[in-house]
């Protein structure tokens, strides 16, 4: 059984707003799995739905072999876990907090308590109170709440919100060494395409609580959108010169021209040739590939400035 | 149920770490703290008017500077201020996770969520079965230092069965305060609830119907009042209701914060 996450055909309707529709994943063992969307959705609610916090409506999501109902209690000793907000009880310290979670994790060793600070960098902070932490520091405290037990499979809601550039980078390592060194399945949501791209070995992208698009992070970079980038002394000639040779040239307002076609794209020195022949040398020639925001938001039918 | 005494232990921490313990130990410390004030006022009304512990218009209709009297004020204390001191316990005990948006972290652990209710019930007990002995323990140290006449132990004995009583009924009746506590997602939403309640405690009161209230049966018992069995059965069957909607409720419930 090499499935740690299934979930069939599930759905979650909350009076007339259905937050997931229909969503039918799998996640191997051992695999970074990004769960992509923007706010609203129906990220969060999957990962409730995983974690038996909320029933659902109809389908089904199993995690580790077990099929899950509300209250169910048997593979939560091997998932830890993170929804939403990192919060952790104010008045105790981020060591107390710890020793509350790791008593009701029976079997957790109480040194997994220091080992666990000591991994997310909360030495320092381990006396204090939790409700005086920085952000990105009770941050690190609810990720050290989900990894206190050594768990076999982690399901992580945005696991980098709150943490500086050094903080991501850190949790980023550290997820990529659980999951090649340990064999752990990381199973986490994100709005950051980016992001989730240096990390993740499949990313599942869902929009309105539907999955809209199942992918390998080699997969995304063929799906990304090339384009050839132009500028030239006299940008409307050069563009006519293009459109006569048979290119789909446009013209952006700042006078750059953009080109589209596939061999222009993987041909540029037989652009910029033609170029100089009509006696317009580029001042600029430049394939560039689609940034992992555009890709997103095109996919979701979400353009630049918000509109749908 | 599995894990429970981890459970409890985990409870007990967050109360000790809280404030709450101290504002509730303070606010039920003003009973025999008020109580004792009565005495010396009754002991000589001259005296404190005197020197202006009372006003001169005051009414002292309470009793007279005795060991009776004392207790009868404590019972009532716990018979009606129970039952906000113990829901204020209650809804913070369970509240707290809602608005600390901590309750979350408790849903999917290994050990059960009935567990983890239980263990809450029992800090609320404890707690409040605590604040009452040390009430009665300040009590009885205030009134032998202000040199009530002595009583027969059967005074003593009355009273501690009475306050025993009352306090039972109030902590049983805590328990819809927590369901209410948990189902509306925090320790503001029950407060409004015990204000409610208290005011239909009046009101039925008034109307002659207290003591199918359970609310009004405390304060109606420590009174004095003839209680039927109805009145006994249905303070316990409101404790059992609450504690079965809050086990309902969390594990069976959608968890949504």
């Amino acid at each position: 059984m090499n499935t740690a996450i299934e979930t069939n055909n599930l759905v979650k309707r909350y009076g007339d707003v259905t937050a997931v529709d229909g969503l039918s994943l799998r996640v191997a063992k051992g695999e970074i799995y990004a769960f992509l969307g923007l706010n609203g959705a129906g990220k969060t609610t999957t990962i409730r739905l995983l974690l038996g916090m909320v029933k659902p409506t109809s389908g089904e999501a199993r995690v580790l072999g077990t099929r899950i109902r509300v209250g169910e209690r048997k593979p939560w000793g091997l998932v830890g876990y993170l929804v939403e907000t990192a919060d952790a009880y104010p008045e105790l310290t981020v060591r107390e907090n710890l020793e509350a979670m790791r008593r009701l994790r029976p079997g957790t060793a109480p040194k997994a308590v220091e080992r666990v600070i000591e991994r997310l960098g909360l030495t320092e902070y381990a006396d204090r109170r939790a409700g005086t932490l920085s952000h990105g520091n009770a941050q690190r405290l609810g990720l050290a709440k989900a990894l206190l037990h050594n768990p076999t499979l982690l399901i992580l809601d945005e696991p980098a919100s709150g943490l500086d550039p050094a903080g991501i980078v850190e949790i980023r390592n550290l997820l990529i060494e659980l999951a090649r060194e340990q064999g752990v399945t990381v199973f986490m949501s994100s709005h950051i395409l980016g992001e989730v791209s240096r990390l993740a070995q499949r990313i599942g992208i869902i929009h309105q609580g539907r999955l809209l698009q199942e992918l390998d992070v080699d997969e995304l970079e063929r799906n990304r959108r090339r384009r050839l980038v132009i500028r030239t002394r006299d940008g409307q000639a050069a563009r006519s010169a293009l459109l006569s040779a048979g290119f789909s040239a446009d013209m952006t307002s700042d006078g750059t021209i953009e080109v589209k076609d596939i061999a222009a794209i993987e041909q540029p020195d037989d652009i910029a040739t033609r170029l100089v022949n009509a006696g317009h040398a580029p001042t600029m020639l430049n394939v560039e590939e689609e940034d992992l925001e555009h890709y997103f938001l095109r996919l979701v039918g979400v353009e630049e400035g918000g509109a749908r | 149920m599995n894990n429970l005494a981890q459970a409890i232990w985990v409870e007990f921490l967050k109360a000790r770490r809280s404030k709450m313990p101290l504002f509730t130990a303070l606010g039920f410390a003003m009973v025999p703290l008020g109580g004792g004030f009565f005495m010396i006022v009754l002991k000589d009304p001259d005296m404190a008017r005197r020197v202006g512990l009372i006003s001169t218009k005051a009414q002292l209709t309470m009793g007279a500077a005795d060991w009776p009297t004392y207790l009868r004020f404590l019972s009532m204390a716990v018979g009606a201020g129970g039952i906000i001191l113990f829901g204020l316990i209650a809804s913070w005990v369970f509240g707290r996770e809602y608005s600390d948006r901590t309750v979350k972290d408790l849903l999917a652990l290994p050990t059960s969520r009935s567990a983890i209710v239980l263990s809450k019930c029992v800090v609320v007990a404890v707690w409040s079965a605590a604040l009452t002995v040390i009430t009665c323990l300040v009590t009885l140290f205030v009134g032998a230092a202000l040199g009530l006449p002595q009583v027969s132990p059967q005074v003593f004995w009355q009273s501690g069965i009475t306050i025993t009583v009352a306090a039972c009924s109030t902590i049983a009746l805590a328990t819809p305060i927590a369901f209410s506590a948990s189902a509306w997602h925090g320790y503001l939403p029950p407060i409004g609830v015990m204000i409610l309640v208290m005011g239909l405690a009046q009101l039925t009161n008034a109307a002659g119907w207290g003591e199918y209230f359970p609310w009004a049966v405390p304060a109606l018992y420590v009174q004095g009042e003839t209680l039927g069995t109805v009145s006994y059965v249905i303070v316990i069957l409101t404790g059992v209701a609450g504690i079965a909607a809050t086990f309902i409720w969390w594990e069976w419930a959608d968890q949504t914060h």
